[in-house]
């Protein structure tokens, strides 16, 4: 009996084969699901490349203004942020592109990658799907081998786009095909590192953060031995990161490079499907960490569900802003240097005939935009507590409605005004750093010129309360709109010339430009009153209304 | 059951719309101190609006309701340091671990007992440290029960709190509601299953379309109750049938099935040991059978083909007798 049955199955199946039965129609079922996400992924890559490929034409239209910028790329600063820098003695439009941009690409193509394997294997095991999925004919490893395929599916779309980009713009077809391949095996080699971690992990969060700090340290990795030399260092080659950059397209044009990413994925793909045999579906081969059993007394206080609730999402913006602003700072010097040879279009933007001072201003500005984009998603985060039923569980204690948004809104207000302060400092400490001669006062202007932005923020914070408390559906819209016009036209505005009712819409164009233009008092006090009414308001209408948790 | 004492909660004529949906619609009951009321109706029925007005989470567009003697609504702060509420669908922050969850609301509450805190997670089989997110439904929901029972409060507000829970945990429940009783709390205990409010109900109220249409002590309602019974017999049954109360009588050789009203089983008893019973197996009513009965429909929610799969663990085997 039992051997009539072994005979039964091997010829239907080879045991080899029966683990990947129904890859193909779970590969349909996930591009079905993923049919806008990873289309918007591959198209947004795609358009970036393009725009990155035809931008540099634009900006520089000679060799001799192309010269002039690649001190940005070129000195050390410049490869620690954008990678070793080949051909910068002698720029071309081609060069300029491998050497300035592509590496933004490798890191959305390894950061796609890794989001798209998690989500269709170790998301779905979370949730509970898989076990849906695996109770059918389906064979074991045929999620992960159905959800690496679309990875290189997607990785494979985007290299098309951004290899038709690059010849679009008139570039070379052996460098261009480099740029595109380099993408293409960097999310190679990260998809088969999300096949590895979404084994370890037993949450997706998990999974994807441990993918994202391993692609954090290449980055940093690839950052000290880029800065190390042109051209890289010998560190460079520890950094997963770098490889793609040192086929050198344009200028030296060797493909090998390529063959450690690619092995690699496929070295952390194998890994990831003996991994999987060693384990249950739905753990983890990482035991899950245990917390603490009983509370830290500060958690019992309205402050305390407050920060806790909104910390994550705090922090990890102001982490990414001040890196961003470490980033900026350490930039002054190069600015300056730069600054004489300059388009006309920079130092319009840069509003000023000090290149430092507008160089400052218009950094702030910038940073506290994303401030307030910061402040606008944790109200979205406020707005979510209430939808899913956390807000009603915390109001039925006897903290009370008006403690409850009162507590949450300080914390959001002290978190984005930390940031400011944060940004400043940090700016301020890389700009003094990195010049080469002191200037007067330049950490107390970057200082004052981030923490003058706070009014606007809080106005803004201000306007979603009141909408908050009174008409929660329009509430996270607003503010998105708020930031989006702040973002747009502190960006465009002065090279638009728009009118000035269009203008008036940005909240932080009502502030002076310190440290270009003194600061005035008028608009501090009314973006102050604004936010501060919004607040009022806001808890007012909480106050009256009904909490949903629908 | 009408003392001279205040209700804990009292609500008459009570009405809430959304939008236009009516979801209150003139509710009227009370909760007399120290009992154990069951707040019985099909999914929809208003229970949850009903429990979240209580709580000052919604603002009632007419009637009058009292929870300890206050508004709900404008004193919501005072009146939550005496009541905990536990809702039916739990979400819990997913970064804090069930024991920092229990700490956080029993802490927010006011006082609470740290030794029931310890020994009711015990009880529970809770694994504290676990973070939020790990948890099944199960074990959110024993999060919330945990938070709310050690608490020192004297009225319990719980919207279906077994829903997740084994049957094990539901003993575990039951005996744990029972001591709260002992200790002079009153509950308010919110289900869709007759049977899981049943066991611990001192009094029943069954809302229905945003109205209560039933309200008494499980004897009072014996007239709506009505038992199926399958019986073997050494003698044919076929008799029974003359009986008041008897309905839908049907024989299959030696097994006979026929459902009987509750209030007329004493007078049935005689006549069955008479026949010579050889097994006989009693199955109480699910509430989508009583409401069928009574009110021609469940709900608008429920169908008669929805109420056979109930979701308790004990639950009897169900039965159609639609006509």
């Amino acid at each position: 009996m039992s051997s009539t049955l072994t005979t039964q199955r091997t010829t239907e199946h080879s045991p080899a084969q029966a683990t990947l039965t129904g890859t193909g129609r779970l590969l349909r079922t996930m591009i079905r699901r993923d049919r806008v996400r990873t289309t918007a992924w591959v198209v947004g890559l795609g358009l970036l490349g393009f725009y990155f490929a035809h931008a540099i034409q634009v900006i520089a239209e000679d060799t001799s203004e192309l010269v002039s910028l690649t001190v940005m790329f070129a000195d050390p600063v410049g490869r620690m942020m954008v990678g070793p820098g080949y051909g910068m003695d002698a720029p071309t439009h081609e060069r300029f592109f491998a050497a300035g941009y592509v590496l933004f690409l490798y890191l959305l193509c390894a950061l796609m990658s890794i989001f798209t394997v998690v989500r269709h294997t170790r998301a779905d095991e979370q949730a509970g799907r898989s076990d849906l999925v695996r109770a059918t004919v389906v064979g074991r490893h045929a999620p992960l081998t159905a959800a690496l395929i679309l990875t290189v599916l997607a990785n494979l779309a985007v290299g098309v786009l951004v290899f038709g980009g690059a010849v679009s713009a008139g570039y070379a077809f052996t460098g261009s095909m480099l740029v595109a391949a380099g993408g293409v095996a960097t999310g190679v080699f990260f998809g088969g590192l999300g096949a590895v971690t979404a084994q370890l992990a037993s949450s997706s969060r998990s999974a994807s953060g441990f993918a994202g700090a391993v692609l954090g340290l290449a980055y940093v990795v690839r950052m000290a031995g880029d800065m190390a030399a042109p051209g890289g260092s010998s560190l460079s080659w520890f950094s997963p990161l770098a490889w793609a950059q040192q086929t050198a397209p344009y200028v030296v044009d060797r493909a090998w490079p390529l063959l450690p990413l690619v092995g690699g994925g496929v070295l952390l793909a194998a890994c990831g499907f003996v991994l999987s045999t060693r384990r249950d579906v739905g753990s983890g081969i990482l035991p899950t960490r245990l917390g603490r059993s009983s509370a830290h007394s500060f958690l019992g206080t309205p402050w305390g569900m407050a920060y806790r609730t909104l910390r994550g999402g705090l922090r990890g913006w102001g982490i990414a802003l001040v890196l961003t602003a470490a980033m900026y700072g350490s930039f002054t010097q190069t600015m300056v240097d730069a600054g004489d040879d300059l388009p006309a279009e920079f130092s319009q933007i840069f509003a000023g005939q000090d290149m430092i001072a507008g160089y400052v201003a218009y950094m702030s500005l910038f940073l506290a935009v994303f401030v307030a984009a910061a402040g606008v998603n944790a109200m979205g985060h406020l707005r979510g507590e209430e939808l899913s039923g956390r807000a009603e569980l915390g109001v039925s204690t006897s903290m009370g409605r008006g403690m409850w948004l009162v507590a949450h809104l300080c914390v959001i207000v002290a978190g984005v005004f930390s940031m400011l302060v944060m940004i400043g400092l940090v700016m301020a400490a890389t700009a003094v750093a990195t010049m080469a001669t002191p200037v007067d006062g330049l950490f107390t202007d970057a200082m004052v010129a981030s923490v003058h932005q706070f009014p606007a923020v809080l106005a803004v914070l201000g306007v979603v309360a009141a909408f908050f408390g009174w008409l929660p559906r329009f509430a996270m819209p607003i503010g998105w709109l708020l930031v989006g016009c702040a973002g747009a036209l502190s960006a465009f505005g002065p090279l638009l010339e728009l009118p000035d009712a269009v203008l008036s819409l940005n909240v932080f164009g009502h502030l002076a430009g310190f440290p270009v233009e003194d600061i005035t008092g008028t608009p501090v006090v009314a973006l102050t009153a604004v936010g501060t009414l919004g607040i009022v308001l806001g808890l007012a209408g909480w106050r009256q209304r009904d909490i949903h948790n629908v | 059951m009408m003392s001279g004492t205040t209700p804990v909660i009292f609500t008459h004529d009570l009405m809430k719309s959304f939008g236009r949906v009516q979801a209150l619609d003139g509710l009227n009951f009370n909760v007399e101190a120290g009992e154990i009321h069951g707040f019985l109706g099909p999914n929809g029925a208003g229970k949850s609006t009903t429990i979240r007005i209580l709580l000052g989470l919604l603002r009632s567009d007419g009637g009058t309701v009292k929870v300890c003697g206050q508004d709900p609504w404008r004193d919501a702060v005072s009146l939550h340091k005496r009541l905990a509420y536990v809702p039916g669908d739990v979400e819990l922050w997913p970064n804090l671990t069930g024991g920092e969850t229990i700490d956080m609301m029993l802490q927010l509450r006011g006082q609470y007992n740290q030794r029931r805190r310890d020994t009711l997670i015990e009880r529970f089989d809770l694994d504290p440290r676990k973070k939020n997110r790990t948890y099944s439904k199960g074990n959110r929901q024993k999060v919330a029960l945990v938070a709310a029972l050690a608490s020192h409060v004297d009225l319990l507000l719980l919207d279906e709190p077994t829903a997740g829970l084994d049957p094990l945990m539901e003993v575990v429940f039951q005996e744990v509601i029972r001591e709260e009783q002992r200790e002079g709390r009153s509950v308010l205990l919110s289900s869709h299953i007759l049977a899981q409010v049943e066991a611990l109900s001192d009094q029943i109220s069954i809302i229905r379309h945003g109205k209560i249409v039933e309200s008494g002590t499980l004897s009072d309602l014996r007239h709506m109750t009505r038992t199926t019974v399958v019986v073997e017999t050494d003698h044919p049954a076929d008799s029974l049938a003359t009986l008041p109360g008897v309905h839908n009588l049907r024989v299959e050789v030696s097994k006979t099935t026929f459902d009987v009203d509750g209030d007329t089983v004493p007078h049935l008893m005689p006549k069955l040991t008479s026949l010579g019973v050889r097994s006989l197996v009693a199955h109480p009513p699910t509430l989508e059978q009583l409401l069928m009965r009574h009110y021609g429909t469940a709900t608008d929610g429920i169908t008669a083909a929805g109420a056979g799969t109930s979701p308790s663990g004990n639950a009897p085997e169900q039965r159609q007798d639609t006509p």
